[in-house]
C-alpha cells in the first residue's frame, strides 16, 4: 500500500495531539479584527486613491496663473473634465471588483478576484503617471515654443527667478522639469515594488500553481 | 437574532474545530501563529456564516473557507517560516498495531505532506480527509480530472521523498 493511503487510514482514527478549544475560548475570538491581505489591499487602495485624488488639488496658485496667463486655460479644463470621467470609472470597477472577493468562492476564483481587484488599482496609477508625464512633456514643449513670455511671467510670479539670466533660464527651467518628473515616477515605482511584492508574492505564485494544473 | 446566531455559530465550530486544527497544523509551524491562523479562520467563518444557508453540511462549507483564508488570505508572518518548534506530529497508534516502523513511517509521510507547495497540500489534505474527487475540485476551481491527475502527480513526488 501507498505510505499516504497508510497515513489517510490512520488520519481519522489515530487521534492527533490538537488543541482543544472551549465555547468561551472561540466566542472571544468572534470580536477581534480581521488582519486578511484583503483588508490590506483595500487600505492601501484607498490610499492610493485618495492620494492621486487629493494631489491634484495642490497644485500652487502661482503655477495656476502662469498656465493661464500661457493661454492654456480651456486645455487643462479639458484635461480635467476628461480625467474625472475615467477617475470615476476607475473607482467603479474598483468598487466592483471588492465586492466579488467573497472567501466562500472556489480557491481559485478568489484569488482571481483580489488580483483583479489589484489590477484596476495599479491600471489607475499607471494611469496617473502616464498621463501626468504627458502632461508634463506637452506643457514644457508647449512652455519651449513660447520660452520669451514664459521668462517674463516667471520674473514677474517667482522672485528666486528674477536672479538667474535669460540665457541660462532655458536650461536651468527645463533640467529641473526633466528632475523632477523622473524623481517622481522612480518614487513611485519603488512605492509599488516594496509594498505589493511583499503582499502579494505568495498569492501570485499560488495562482500561478493552480494554472498550471489546468494545462 | 443577533444572538441566536452568535450561539450557533460557536457551537457548530466547537464541534468541528478540528477541521480548522488540522489545517492550522499543515500550514504553520509553531503554536503561536497556529493560534493566529485559527483566530483568522474563525473570524473569516463569522463574517461569512450569515450567508451559510445551511444548503451544504457546516463541515462542508467550512472546508473552503478555512482553506481560502490559510492559502490565501492569511498573511504569513517570517517568523513563522523561520521556526519549527512543533515536533512534526504525534499519531498514537493504539497498543495492538503498534509498531516502530509504522509511526515512523507516518511521521516522515506526514513531513513529507507538510513541505509541499500551499496548493499541493490543500489537495492532499482533502484527499485525506476522504473527500471526494468532485468535492476537492469544487475546492480548488479546477476540473475534476485535473485534480485526480494532480493527486497520481502528488502521490509519485511523495513516493520519490521518501524512498530516493
Amino acid at each position: 500500500m501507498d505510505n499516504l493511503d497508510l497515513l489517510k487510514q490512520k488520519w481519522q482514527s489515530v487521534e492527533q495531539e490538537l488543541p482543544k478549544l472551549s465555547y468561551a475560548d472561540i466566542h472571544k475570538m468572534l470580536l477581534k479584527k480581521s488582519s486578511s491581505i484583503v483588508k490590506w489591499i483595500f487600505l492601501i487602495s484607498i490610499c492610493e486613491l485618495l492620494f492621486w485624488t487629493i494631489l491634484a488639488f495642490f497644485v500652487p496658485e502661482s503655477s495656476k496663473t502662469i498656465n493661464e496667463s500661457m493661454g492654456l486655460k480651456t486645455t487643462f479644463i479639458i484635461v480635467n473634465i476628461l480625467h474625472y470621467a475615467i477617475f470615476t470609472i476607475f473607482i467603479y470597477l474598483f468598487y466592483k471588483n471588492y465586492r466579488s472577493i467573497k472567501v466562500t468562492d472556489t480557491i481559485k476564483d478568489l484569488m482571481g478576484s483580489i488580483l483583479n481587484t489589484r489590477k484596476t488599482v495599479k491600471n489607475f496609477v499607471i494611469y496617473n503617471v502616464s498621463a501626468s508625464i504627458l502632461l508634463l512633456i506637452g506643457v514644457n514643449l508647449f512652455y519651449y515654443t513660447k520660452k520669451d513670455q514664459l521668462y517674463t511671467l516667471m520674473v514677474e510670479n517667482y522672485e528666486g527667478y528674477g536672479a538667474i539670466p535669460k540665457e541660462s533660464f532655458t536650461s536651468v527651467f527645463f533640467i529641473s522639469q526633466i528632475i523632477f518628473g523622473v524623481l517622481l515616477v522612480g518614487l513611485i515605482l519603488l512605492f509599488y515594488r516594496v509594498i505589493y511584492g511583499i503582499l502579494l508574492k505568495r498569492l501570485k505564485h499560488n495562482y500561478t500553481e493552480l494554472g498550471k494544473m489546468e494545462t | 437574532m443577533t444572538k441566536e446566531l452568535e450561539h450557533s455559530f460557536v457551537k457548530e465550530l466547537e464541534t468541528n474545530q478540528n477541521i480548522v486544527h488540522k489545517i492550522c497544523r499543515l500550514y504553520t509551524n509553531n503554536s503561536h501563529a497556529h493560534n493566529d491562523l485559527f483566530q483568522e479562520i474563525t473570524i473569516q467563518l463569522w463574517k461569512a456564516y450569515p450567508k451559510f444557508r445551511g444548503d451544504s453540511k457546516f463541515s462542508t462549507w467550512m472546508y473552503r473557507v478555512a482553506l481560502n483564508t490559510a492559502i490565501t488570505l492569511y498573511r504569513k508572518s517570517k517568523r513563522t517560516v523561520a521556526t519549527q518548534d512543533f515536533e512534526a506530529v504525534s499519531f498514537k497508534i493504539s497498543s495492538i498495531d503498534y509498531d516502530d516502523t509504522v509511526e515512523e513511517q507516518l511521521k516522515l509521510m506526514y513531513s513529507a505532506v507538510k513541505s509541499l507547495n500551499d496548493i499541493d497540500k490543500a489537495l492532499v489534505f482533502l484527499y485525506l480527509e476522504d473527500k471526494s474527487y468532485r468535492e476537492i475540485s469544487e475546492t480548488l476551481g479546477i476540473s475534476e480530472v485535473n485534480s485526480r491527475v494532480k493527486m497520481n502527480r502528488i502521490k509519485g513526488k511523495l513516493r520519490t521523498v521518501l524512498n530516493p
